[in-house]
């Protein structure tokens, strides 16, 4: 039987996923991208953005019409919101949490999904439906992280490391989909690391809602991010061969010095960091309930061209924020001047169902916000392409992707996170590293040759 | 520690000033610094809501004190909730603590409107003979009865809308005519008004962003 599976939202959705195909797998089930062929069809959902939302909702009806005349069994999991959760019940055969990942061919096996792995393995009572307070913290995330994942790339892996976020940003509805922040034992994600390393991963991701907060839900029982990272580094030196680690979403707040020193002494640990922004300016921080001032994130950028002069420094921000007036928003306009990012992910603010800050008027009008993200886009041009042209005439090393969409080209990334394209047409070198001399820079991305293998 | 999720059963439910009530419930097996706050909702419904720590640190039970909002999805069904009813708690969470604060010997200045006082009732219980200043502000005389369990020397009570309280205007009028040392640690919880204006207002007395801290009563 043929199964499959759509993802929705962003890289914690894919390991998700990954897990999920994992245990799709174990029972039998074989993957399909031609979901016409598959009798079993799922999502992993992503309720922080109503888009993706409204795409489960269109795409449960289809199936929904589907199985008027087939035999079909659909399942949703991923990031849901308490409100849609109920709305999704009434219209997926299955809806489970992550944290139920291992009790699935259980849930599967009542709806008659007989495979021949389920018909040795597993309890035959059902477990009970999960709820939202399983969710909230009450069961345990250990089982799902013990599932093996099923990676999507043969040198590109996302690793779970820590779930759900205590911040309760006003703007974000995770505090209530993913729950409370769970750190994943130290032991299980250096397991799984090691076990990439070993079978030649190039780049490794580490993955939470709030990164840089591992350990903090049990102190003095297990390390902190800055020691994690360590551990990674010593992976590194033990392995004697060249990965990249990087790591995403991480909370300003939590960022410490420690962090970026690790970083700075261990070759493995990408010189490339993520510093959500958000807003520059201090009263719609407070209004955001980020929890630190503009001072704070200046120290942080400060540290991180100091520890880590080379490093790629990247950012997140929202325009048109709840009540984000033209002043306010100008301070944004001059903290992306200051910091001169090398990337930066522009949002036009929306109301996210289920989040604070969704209660409230959006009273930034379209055109104004689209007028904002135009205008701080044209800033980061000019920073990206500044910084570009610095590597033009320079020898670096850039991990392999994929074919370009130029004809007769190959793409990667800069350990730094740059986009890089080269002409070749020997796609086997997707997934090594190669020395580029990098010719030209534009805006967001740079061209180069091939110097070595 | 970090947060965790229990269910616990109501103790005491007790109107305090108009609007405002507090309601006591067991304490499960969870540990707080003072100025956090516990998610809240009721078992079979999806909703939570946050609300600061109203009670002290080593007491027994854990009180929060809430503003009943007519429109509310959450704060009516706490109305409701009576000894022996059941609600879930999550927490606790947040950084509106005075570990920082207290580490030095500078003095501390408590600015709050309406319900955002239950976080300073949380700090001057649990660190008894603690030196601060409060300016609380409310609308209307009787909201002053939300200062219950404050030292009456060190609370200005600011009444911005009928004549009476210490001081007849906001908390920012007040805040305007006080003599603020640049070392001074300043806790503003309420309102965002409030707190925007206050933040400039002690930024331009020299104080760092960094011994302001905010926790904003949406």
């Amino acid at each position: 039987m043929k199964y499959f599976i759509q993802n929705l939202g962003c890289q914690m959705n894919q390991a998700d996923s990954e897990r999920i195909q994992s245990v799709f797998g174990q029972m039998g089930l074989e993957r399909t991208d031609d979901e016409a062929e598959a009798r079993v069809l799922g999502m992993v959902a992503c309720s922080v953005r109503q888009k993706a939302i409204d795409k489960v909702y269109s795409k449960i009806h289809e199936w929904n019409e589907r199985k008027e005349h087939q035999n079909l069994v659909t399942f949703v999991s991923g990031c849901i919101l308490p409100a849609d959760e109920e709305k999704f019940q009434k219209r997926f055969d299955l809806v489970f949490s992550i944290s139920d990942l291992p009790k699935v061919p259980d849930l599967f096996r009542q709806y008659g999904v007989v495979t021949p792995l389920s018909q040795f393995t597993g309890s035959v009572q059902a477990p009970p439906a999960p709820t939202l307070r399983d969710r909230l913290g009450m069961s345990t995330l250990e089982p799902f992280w013990k599932v093996t994942p099923s990676y999507s790339s043969r040198f590109e892996a996302f690793v779970p490391i820590q779930n759900g976020c205590d911040k309760f940003c006003t703007f974000c509805a995770v505090p209530y989909t993913r729950g409370r922040e769970v750190s994943r034992p130290s032991g299980d994600i250096l397991a799984e690391v090691r076990t990439l390393v070993e079978q030649g991963y190039k780049s490794i991701t580490l993955l939470g809602q709030n990164v840089n907060s591992y350990g903090l839900d049990r102190p003095g029982q297990e390390m902190n991010f800055a020691q994690l990272l360590a551990e990674v580094g010593r992976l590194g030196e033990e392995g004697g061969h060249r990965f990249w680690t990087y790591f995403t979403s991480p909370h300003p707040r939590d960022m410490t010095r420690d962090v970026l020193e690790t970083i700075a002494k261990y070759p493995v640990l990408a010189k490339q960091i993520h510093l959500p922004l958000q807003s520059g300016d201090d009263h719609v921080l407070i209004r955001m309930n980020r929890n630190h001032s503009m001072d704070r994130y200046r120290m942080l950028v400060s540290d991180v061209r100091d520890l880590l002069p080379t490093a790629t420094l990247f950012t997140d921000i929202i325009v048109g924020f709840t009540g984000e007036t033209d002043d306010q928003f100008a301070s944004t306009l001059r903290a992306m001047e200051e910091f001169r990012y090398q990337m930066a992910f522009i949002a036009q603010y929306s109301p996210r169902p289920g989040a604070a800050s969704a209660r409230w008027d959006d009273d930034v009008a379209p055109e104004t916000k689209k007028e904002r993200l135009q205008v701080l886009t044209e800033i980061l041009r000019q920073t990206s392409l500044e910084y570009n042209q610095t590597l033009v005439g320079r020898t670096v090393p850039v991990l392999v992707e994929k074919a370009d969409r130029k004809s007769g080209y190959l793409s990667g990334k800069t350990e730094g996170k740059i986009s890089v394209r080269f002409p070749s047409i020997d796609e086997s070198l997707i997934g090594s590293f190669l020395d580029l001399k990098i010719e030209s820079a534009v805006p967001f991305s740079v061209e180069g040759k091939l110097i070595s293998f | 520690m970090g947060a965790s999720s229990a269910v616990a059963r109501v103790l005491a439910h007790e109107p305090l000033g108009p609007g405002g009530f507090l309601l006591t419930f067991e304490r499960p097996n969870l540990d707080f610094q003072t100025g956090q706050y516990l998610s809240l909702g009721i078992p079979g419904h999806r909703q939570q809501r946050e609300y600061s720590i109203y009670s002290g640190e080593s007491e027994p039970t854990l009180t929060v004190l809430i503003k009943e909002v007519p429109e509310g999805l959450v704060s009516r069904r706490l109305a409701a909730l009576r000894p022996g009813d059941r609600l879930h708690v999550d927490g606790p969470f947040g950084y509106f603590t005075l570990d920082a604060a207290l580490k030095e010997s500078a003095p501390l200045l408590f600015l709050a409107t309406g319900t955002g006082i239950s976080p300073f009732h949380s700090f001057v219980t649990s660190r008894p003979g603690l030196d601060y200043t409060l300016l609380h502000g409310v609308r209307q005389l009787a909201d002053v009865a939300l200062e219950r369990g404050f030292d009456p020397s060190k609370v200005v009570s600011c009444v911005s809308r009928e004549p009476g309280g210490t001081f007849h205007g906001r908390v920012t009028d007040r805040l305007k005519t006080l003599a603020v040392a640049p070392t001074t640690h300043a806790f503003l919880c309420g309102n965002c008004d409030m707190i925007y204006e206050a933040f400039d207002l002690l930024r331009s007395y020299g104080l760092s962003s960094d011994r302001i801290y905010t926790e904003v009563y949406f």
